[in-house]
């Protein structure tokens, strides 16, 4: 028999296929495209947000975010604690099953930590889990998670780590896994055509709310104006990124609208306090603080923006937890601005080069610019503009120290909805991404990090960012809004974390 | 012809060392391919790792000499995303991007055999203006533009094709019309002056002495003759081509070589970026040769006189 178990099941597969294919109709199936394919379908082997996103649809995670509340809430799990410093205990959903039909227990979590932790194994997501140490096993449906040092971010850094099964790791392997997702999602993958679409079926089996869509097809679309095009001739019903000028385009087409939400990325101009590249005027505080008083964001945000931004007191973004919302932004005055330079040491004004990218993840970001420019030579600081047009190099810059007294930069808090995310990567002294060195913030810094007090946490987070206000540590722009193009014929919102859901997608009465 | 094919030959060994040096040299030049492999909080010691897991670390001519000496044998690597290997994801998209150019041919030459003897018979006339106007035309708008346009008039307004994608024949329209209009000009001014110049010769007044009725000259002794500057160009083209494709890849989310490449530099896949620079450089190539080969199965003398 077992010799023509392979047969068998190649035959049942070429006998199901076309039954599942053909049965499939616009009606029932929701469109969603996205810039580029996934590498595989093993989500902790990718660094793509794409990759994150599908992994929504077929997995499930032990967390995942309440679009409603901003909230982690629980998935998987169903609630978790910390039983001291260094130990959280995790219970888990019951009656459970994967998409193979085996039910889902502690030992799949475990397994699933386990192999991401493993060095041997290679997997891209082990730098997001660093800090756990291990995963045991209590019961079938508890865990407990040991981490080195207080973990604050433990419970966060849950919503992007999907549940694959314990089963599938042993028997089948890593090869066979980037390509065959068993979880335990919504949707079930039944189909994958490289470079060109994803072919997922709704799992009647799920534990949670149905999708109401039989079908969700994910279409590989590289180009924008393609993508716009597919939606307003009714080819696709969610795009997202949407550019803030083709914005009417899909207003005014009558098939399509589109949607907006703050999402999790906070952009700034980084001033070169640290002097990583070398001395500079941005060393002296009085410089700083006249840059932001130089410009004014709000009207930006305003005219050039369409009202797309919501303007941040600091570098840390409205949604992060921590965030303070009583520190009120710098607000435009030109002639104090000028005071604070020539106390400085530059009552004619200063000469900076400026190094500028390409508006690939700020929208806009050309228009911007020039605004902010003209504003900061009102006050007496000229910039003189370097341009690097490909992401790639434009990091590498930043990262050796080599970007110079003033730079774009915007950050995304690698999808961390916690201040930490932000002050540590950008704001803390010797980090590749920072060009502010502080000691007094390191210290909250780290303060921050070693307790898991939700409430002593804001108290440090509001002295920190009260701290880089203070001392104008760069120039602080706006939270970016993402944009969305939804099709007429369904129901959707704009997802606030960049996960978008087909599963919660419905057909429009 | 011996001699002929092995000289082209050995010149495409040299050709292919020095694409791949080149390929090679601007990879390591744009960036460190660690920094987009791991996510940004990954820690130092983490990237470190990956460096070395990757022979990143190592000085560049080894890294160079590892690559070409496994390249050689097929084994161009391991895709650092897809983790399989890369000569087999390369050559997995090669056929659509290879229907896509020979379409893209074939509706050039559609275009241009017709309009370019046209406009050579019926030279300085209305309807020779009119050719060279859709040649400028043409050879004006950017394959980018045009594809767009496409877009907007037969799928968005009109709703008879489909927007992009890859799979039936109405898939094809559109793509292959924008990058056969792309050829087109070029291909048909070649068309009419090769003809032009053929309609003066000694044997079409033989021809033409001899009583034979004027479409049959054309087609028979004009047209063959003029063929001939148009092949090698049409070879010359073909890199050009490819650069369209792809241009109309992307526009299209057609899924051939070409947008891979693109995906491929923006992630820094090394062994992806650098087996699809060879094979395609190794295409181009061997395109060459081959038209040199037909030139010369159409023109006598070029055999006799190698």
């Amino acid at each position: 028999m077992h010799r023509f178990l392979p047969a068998v099941a190649v035959l049942a597969v070429l006998l199901l296929l076309p039954v599942v294919v053909a049965a499939q109709t616009r009606e029932d199936t929701v469109v969603y495209a996205i810039q580029g394919d996934l590498p595989n379908w093993d989500p902790p082997n990718s660094v793509l947000r794409e990759s994150i996103i599908l992994g929504y649809h077929v997995f499930d995670h032990l967390a995942s975010r309440d679009l409603k509340t901003g909230k982690v809430s629980p998935s998987l799990a169903t609630s978790w604690r910390p039983l001291d410093d260094t130990t959280w205990e995790v219970k888990l959903r019951q009656g459970v099953r994967f998409h193979d039909g085996s039910p889902f227990s502690a030992r799949d979590v475990k397994a699933t930590f386990d192999r991401v932790l493993d060095e041997k194994n290679k997997l891209t997501a082990r730098g997001n889990h660093l800090k756990i140490k291990s995963v045991e096993v209590l019961d079938d449906h508890t865990v407990r998670f040991k981490t080195d040092g207080p973990y604050p971010l433990f419970v966060e850094r849950l919503t992007a780590q999907v549940i694959q099964s314990e089963k599938v790791i042993r028997d089948k392997g890593h090869e066979w896994m980037q390509r065959n997702p068993v979880g335990t999602g919504p949707y079930k993958l039944v189909r994958w055509t490289e470079k060109q679409e994803h072919l997922l079926v709704r799992n009647d089996d799920y534990w949670g709310p149905k999708p109401a869509f039989k079908y969700a097809r994910v279409r590989i679309i590289p180009e924008t104006a393609t993508q716009i095009a597919e939606l307003i001739s009714g080819g696709v019903d969610v795009i997202k990124a949407v550019p803030p000028d083709q914005m009417d385009v899909i207003d005014k087409s009558g098939i399509a609208r589109t949607a907006s939400s703050p999402i999790l990325r906070t952009a700034m101009l980084q001033l070169d306090q640290a002097a990583r590249s070398g001395p500079n005027p941005f060393t002296d505080r009085r410089v700083r603080q006249a840059a932001n008083l130089a410009t004014d964001m709000d009207a930006v945000i305003k005219h050039v923006l369409n009202g797309l931004g919501d303007r941040t007191a600091t570098t840390v973004n409205p949604m992060a937890f921590g965030f303070d919302a009583s520190i009120k932004p710098y607000k435009q005055d030109i002639d104090r601005a000028k005071k604070l330079l020539a106390e400085a040491g530059y009552p004619n004004g200063i000469d900076v080069n400026f190094l500028t990218m390409p508006p690939i993840v700020e929208p806009g970001l050309r228009q911007t610019t020039e605004a902010i420019v003209a504003d900061l030579a009102k006050a007496g600081i000229r910039t003189k503009q370097r341009y690097i047009g490909e992401i790639g190099p434009y990091v590498t810059q930043v990262k050796e120290g080599k970007a110079g007294p003033m730079f774009e930069w915007s950050w995304g808090y690698y999808s961390v909805f916690d201040a930490d995310a932000i002050l540590y990567d950008v704001m803390k002294c010797n980090e590749a991404y920072s060009y502010y060195c502080n000691k007094e913030l390191d210290d909250l810094i780290q303060a921050g990090r070693s307790t898991l007090d939700p409430k002593k946490r804001t108290e440090i987070y509001a002295k920190a960012q009260r701290l880089i206000f203070d001392d104008a540590a760069y120039i602080y722009k706006w939270g970016l809004r993402g944009v969305w193009g939804i099709s007429n014929r369904v129901d959707y919102e704009a997802p606030r974390d960049e996960i978008d859901r087909m599963f919660v997608v419905k057909p429009r009465k | 012809m011996r001699r002929y094919i092995f000289r082209q030959l050995a010149q495409l060994v040299v050709v292919i060392f020095g694409i791949s040096i080149l390929a090679f040299g601007i990879l390591h030049v744009i960036g460190d391919p660690v920094l987009l492999l791991l996510p940004q909080n990954a820690g130092p010691e983490e990237f470190e790792r990956y460096r070395r897991l990757l022979g990143l670390d190592q000085p560049l001519w080894a890294q160079y000499w590892r690559f070409a000496s496994h390249a050689i044998q097929g084994d161009f690597g391991k895709s650092w995303y897809a983790d399989v290997p890369a000569f087999g994801l390369v050559l997995d998209r090669m056929p659509p991007t290879i229907y896509l150019t020979l379409a893209g041919l074939v509706v050039a030459l559609l275009i241009a055999l017709p309009l370019g003897i046209l406009a050579a018979l019926k030279r300085h006339s209305f309807m020779d203006n009119v050719c060279t106007m859709l040649a400028v035309a043409g050879q004006a708008m950017p394959i980018f533009w045009l594809g767009i346009m496409l877009i907007i008039v037969f799928a968005v307004r009109l709703r008879l094709l489909p927007a992009s994608g890859y799979g039936t024949w109405q898939h094809f329209l559109m793509p292959a019309f924008t990058l056969g209009a792309f050829l087109a000009p070029i291909t048909m001014r070649l068309v009419r002056s090769g003809v032009i110049e053929v309609m003066n010769m000694e044997y079409i007044k033989t021809a033409r002495a001899k009583g034979l009725a004027e479409p049959r000259v054309v087609a028979k002794h004009a047209f063959r003759n003029a063929c001939i500057p148009v092949v090698t160009v049409l070879g010359l083209q073909f890199g050009q081509l490819l650069g369209g494709a792809i241009v109309t890849e992307t526009v299209f989310a057609w899924p051939g070589v070409a947008t891979l490449t693109v995906e491929s530099i923006r992630n820094q896949d090394f062994p992806v970026v650098q087996c699809a620079v060879v094979l395609l450089a190794l295409i181009i190539v061997i395109v060459n040769l081959l038209v040199d080969l037909v030139v010369g199965f159409i023109d006598p003398r070029i055999r006799v006189g190698a």
